[in-house]
């Protein structure tokens, strides 16, 4: 791979390491039952610890908890404070994809990471890593910390330069107890 | 799919009980739609239009169809490793890559296939493959993990679950 065409630049390079601030990932008051009974749903979980308060006391966890990574979600959400993200994204670019609008570079926007100094910008998920230690219960306030844990640059066959991120997102609850850790993997090309 | 009843009343796998080889019981989703995709994107607010806009995926992002999510993705397969695990195990940690697309009228194969255990400070750690596949034959998460299954007469599984040093 020749210099020129390597998209990892040493200003992308410099982004190894780089974490963001920590922050709130839950809405301000917290989890609660109905976000997480359509979460459940759309994953067709019927598992009753997530529901059913008599059941989920007298499991190990005493309470009702989240699905294993049920915390990670939580921070794509638009709060109601926000300017409606899906009509600025079209007033913008009316054939908006419906995403590159509504969040600048994919959801490493929301993450607190500064934005990589890339003009790839279309992103394709490429594989997760997932570490769970806790389950996120009731009224608990999740916060998450991003970080670039690893960025690879490549040129595919057909000759394009190709990014290889790597995101390694903590999440910890109000008493700063590790709940999980997810490592995105993507592709910008 | 399974039922609320059969994940209440689920029997205690154990260490004891696998070995390298052993296939587990797998989790079948599907035929998917697209109203399920649909209904995901709802949920998590994600709005891109590969995952709900037939015309927008086939004739601007060139694609066989409207995509199933990665996030989605993301979620099935630690909820399957939990449920393999209850009610007292621990589904540890999973690592997989999006490899085949999943489109409206794939039915999903979650699996796994232990490879090798060890014991580890008292618990008992079951290493697997894993992976998901669509319509029986193609792999679409190829990946490996580990969960942590009590060893009969062992010490209970923490939770908060704590790793084993070194492990």
């Amino acid at each position: 791979m020749s210099e020129a065409n390597n998209p990892l630049t040493e200003e992308v390079r410099a982004m190894i390491g780089v974490s963001g601030e920590k922050l709130e990932a839950s809405p301000p008051w917290g989890i609660e039952r109905e976000g997480l009974r359509i979460f459940c749903n759309a994953i067709m979980d019927p598992d009753p610890r997530y529901w059913d308060d008599a059941f989920a006391r007298s499991t190990k966890f005493g309470t009702i908890v989240t699905p294993p990574i049920y915390c990670s979600y939580l921070g794509m959400k638009t709060m109601q404070d926000e300017e409606d993200p899906i009509s600025r994204a079209f007033a913008e670019d009316p054939n908006s994809d419906g995403i590159g609008g509504v969040r600048q570079g994919g959801d490493v926007g929301k993450t607190g990471l500064p934005v990589l100094p890339t003009p790839l910008t279309r992103i394709l998920n490429a594989g997760n890593e997932i570490e769970v230690y806790k389950y996120p219960t009731l009224g608990d306030h999740i916060f998450s910390q991003a970080r670039y844990s690893d960025i690879q640059g490549r040129i595919t066959r057909d000759g394009a330069p190709m990014l290889v991120t790597t995101v390694e997102m903590t999440y910890t609850d109000q008493d700063d107890e590790v709940l999980c850790i997810v490592r995105q993997s993507q592709i910008r090309r | 799919m399974v039922s609320a009843d059969a994940l209440r009343t689920r029997q205690q796998l154990h260490y004891d009980d696998v070995e390298a080889g052993t296939e587990m019981p797998p989790l079948v989703i599907g035929p998917l739609t697209p109203t399920h995709l649909f209904r995901w994107s709802a949920a998590m607010e994600n709005w891109h239009r590969i995952h709900y806009d037939q015309n927008f995926a086939i004739y601007h992002e060139d694609l066989p169809s409207i995509l199933g999510q990665g996030s989605w993705k993301q979620s099935i397969l630690p909820r399957y490793l939990k449920d393999l695990c209850l009610p007292d195990g621990w589904a540890w940690k999973v690592k997989f890559q999006h490899r085949a697309m999943i489109v409206p009228g794939n039915t999903l194969t979650v699996w796994a296939k232990v490879t090798g255990k060890r014991e580890a400070e008292g618990l008992g750690l079951v290493d697997l493959d894993v992976g998901m596949r669509l319509d029986g034959d193609i792999e679409s998460c190829p990946g490996t993990a580990t969960i942590v299954l009590p060893i009969r007469g062992g010490r209970a599984i923490p939770y908060p679950f704590v790793a084993p040093k070194g492990a």
